[in-house]
């Protein structure tokens, strides 16, 4: 296939728009880097050898003590067992991850109360939490968390958004006039509210929550799309369309749904954004995702509340303030370079 | 009312009182509020390999005339028989089948193009549509359209944003042409264009009809490049037809004060002839709200009584099947200028 001129042009644009351009490489290089975050934050080893044998712990199957000759069947502590082998030189040896430290186990210690503050010997770069967790560990399991819960969200309201805006718009008459009065009294409705009183009821896990969210969410952009059908379809070309008797779904699929898609693609950095602040408030204020799920919103509820441990509240705030500036400059970009008033040209 | 047929070619297409009207929705519940008389009641005959055509100024009905024949818009009432079918009643998948003969070429030769599709895609659609071919048949047939309308066949790869407007037009002329029909309606086909392009566009338009007789339902506000395409003239005003005759003679002899205005003005290319014109003052009234009787006697300088009141049929000019005129006074052989 090849890629039309306007579309190309559009491309080279946000390429020149440096500020978004490098946004947009280091929300993806961070997505990546998070979606493997066993590799590199993990209390499992990421490889062992022990007694001639090479074993991979990260991913797979749990590894009891027993079978690197300590005395439980419970999960290996491998920050002990790699102890162990320093200790008493050997063949054998355990490569652990960068962060030793997976963000649901309280690194507790004697004499002492967590939070901890940051420490590069105990390797806990951020500190601990009020419970000894490590805060990057918490971090950036939280932020794949927010963004795979905001992706999901962004792919649930634009299924629905696209579909019934695209429907609307191509149909008109009474459907597309019965759901503007539907939407328009949707888009009164206190979303966080509902959520919050929903919440308070049953214990949401992500899927409930997703779909509540999703519930709620979808107007705008079918309200975005129904504009943008409804100006596609008075077009000549989609008249020459049907004058060759091309059929409805064609239409819809292969002319207006490809020449709508600019309009789709400049808002989604904008709801990605506005999916992550809304799970954090929800999180923050304790309606969100069940507790020991790692999240942004929980962690600046143990920041708000623990001022004097400065590193949780700072660490928190700083990702948020960076993540959301990312993704906002991206999607500024990608509005600025998509503007089609740069294209639309008088002939 | 309608003409004995001469013994000539069979007619293509038949329209027979044809209106459309569209309702004016307003309010929360988009209520009906008016309604536009775009079209109100046109008959008409197109015979195969010939060419009619349809001149009015801008809102007289005459895109929307095209448009509803082909049953872009469903008409409100009438018939348009093509090939002795009906098309505003028969069933939508036999219309589908039946798009194939018969086409539209468009004013605007950018917007009726999908901007996002090569000019191959764009050739291809109407093979695709009706399920035509194999890709290697469709390729030659492709580069064979593009032969016939003068693009090169390297024109295939290209956006048509990379080409000029007259050989956007040929693109367009190209699609239209793609499945064999037999009847085009071209849309203000060249007003879009150069007036250097025009010509090429028209005499294109014209080869065309030789080689594959097809017939044209021509519609444009310039009557000069009507009468240029055109055996016979249909001239609209607010949504009906005011006068229907040959191409020559609407242009000797025009017999409505309408017709006669619209060819008094033409421009004529010699600076040294002195001409009477017959200006008409005013503009044209709104659609949505016609005034009674002669749906031009605000504007006629033959105003009477009676043409505000009673609305003239369009009837045989002396005796002529192949004249037609609505106006109360046409028998009294007037000259407006």
């Amino acid at each position: 296939m090849k890629i039309d001129p306007a579309t190309l042009k559009k491309i080279k644009r946000f390429q020149s728009i440096k500020r978004g351009y490098y946004s947009l490489i280091a929300i993806s290089l961070f997505i990546v880097l998070s979606l493997f975050a066993e590799l590199f934050i993990n209390s499992r080893a990421l490889l062992v050898r022990y007694d001639g044998r090479y074993y991979f712990p990260t991913y797979g199957e749990m590894i009891p003590g027993r079978v690197f000759g300590f005395d439980y069947d419970y999960e290996t502590n491998y920050r002990e067992l790699q102890k162990r082998f320093r200790e008493a030189p050997s063949d054998d040896w355990a490569l652990m991850p960068l962060v030793p430290y997976n963000p649901y186990e309280n690194d507790l210690r004697q004499d002492d109360y967590p939070p901890f503050p940051p420490s590069f010997t105990e390797k806990h770069f951020l500190g601990t939490d009020t419970i000894g967790r490590d805060i990057l560990s918490r971090l950036l399991y939280g932020f794949r968390t927010a963004i795979l819960f905001s992706l999901a969200l962004l792919f649930a309201t634009y299924g629905v958004g696209i579909s019934l805006g695209c429907l609307m718009g191509y149909l008109g008459g009474r459907f597309d006039l019965v759901f503007q009065r539907v939407i328009e009294i949707w888009t009164n409705v206190p979303v966080l509210y509902v959520i919050i009183i929903i919440s308070s009821i049953l214990v949401p896990n992500a899927m409930i929550l997703l779909l509540i969210m999703a519930f709620f969410g979808w107007t705008s952009i079918t309200w975005i799309m129904r504009t943008a059908t409804y100006k596609e379809k008075t077009r000549e070309y989609v008249l020459a369309l049907k004058a060759l008797g091309a059929s409805d779904a064609r239409i819809i699929f292969k002319h207006i749904l490809p020449n709508t898609l600019s309009i789709i693609v400049t808002f989604a950095p904008f709801a990605l954004s506005s999916g992550i602040v809304a799970l954090t408030s929800l999180d923050y204020l304790g309606f969100g995702l069940p507790a020991p799920t790692p999240s942004w919103g929980e962690l600046l509820q143990q920041g708000w509340s623990n001022m004097d441990a400065w590193w949780i509240a700072s660490a928190v705030i700083s990702a948020m303030i960076l993540t959301l500036l990312t993704v906002t400059f991206v999607g500024e970009a990608v509005r600025e370079a998509f503007d089609p008033k740069l294209f639309t040209t008088y002939e | 009312m309608n003409a004995p047929i001469p013994p000539q070619n069979p007619p293509l297409l038949s329209v027979i009182d044809l209106k459309m009207h569209f309702p004016v929705r307003g309010g929360v519940l988009k209520k009906t509020k008016g309604t536009i008389y775009a079209l109100d009641g046109i008959s008409f005959t197109v015979r195969e390999g010939e060419t009619l055509g349809i001149v009015g100024e801008s809102g007289c009905g005459k895109t929307t005339a095209g448009r509803t024949i082909l049953r872009l818009y469903p008409p409100t009432s009438g018939s348009v028989i093509f090939e002795g079918k009906d098309l505003a009643r028969i069933p939508k998948k036999i219309l589908r089948e039946t798009r194939r003969r018969m086409q539209m070429i468009f004013q605007d030769p950018f917007e009726s193009l999908d901007a996002r599709q090569t000019v191959y895609e764009i050739l291809e659609e109407p093979f695709l549509i009706h399920g035509m071919g194999n890709p290697t048949e469709r390729k030659e047939k492709i580069h064979q359209l593009l032969d016939t309308v003068g693009l090169q066949k390297s024109a295939a790869s290209l956006f048509p944003h990379e080409f000029s407007g007259g050989q956007r037009q040929r693109i367009g002329i190209a699609r239209a042409i793609a499945l064999n029909p037999r009847l085009i309606v071209c849309d203000e086909p060249v007003s879009a264009l150069d007036v250097s392009i025009q010509s090429q566009i028209l005499n294109l338009l014209i080869e065309l009809q030789r080689e594959r007789g097809l017939s044209y339902l021509f519609i444009s506000h310039n009557l000069a490049v009507v009468k240029y395409m055109s055996e016979s003239i249909i001239v609209m005003y607010l949504g009906k037809i005011v006068e229907h005759a040959p191409a020559e003679l609407i242009y000797q002899n025009p017999v409505h004060p309408y017709t006669q205005a619209l060819i008094s003005a033409i421009p004529v290319p010699d600076p040294t002839r002195k001409r009477r014109r017959a200006l008409l003052s005013g503009d044209l009234p709104s659609p949505r709200n016609p005034p009674a009787g002669c749906r031009f006697h605000t504007r006629c300088p033959l105003v009477l009584d009676q043409c505000r009141r009673e609305e003239p049929l369009l009837r045989c000019h002396e005796g002529d099947p192949d004249r037609r005129v609505a106006c109360h006074r046409s028998t009294e052989g007037i000259k407006i200028w």
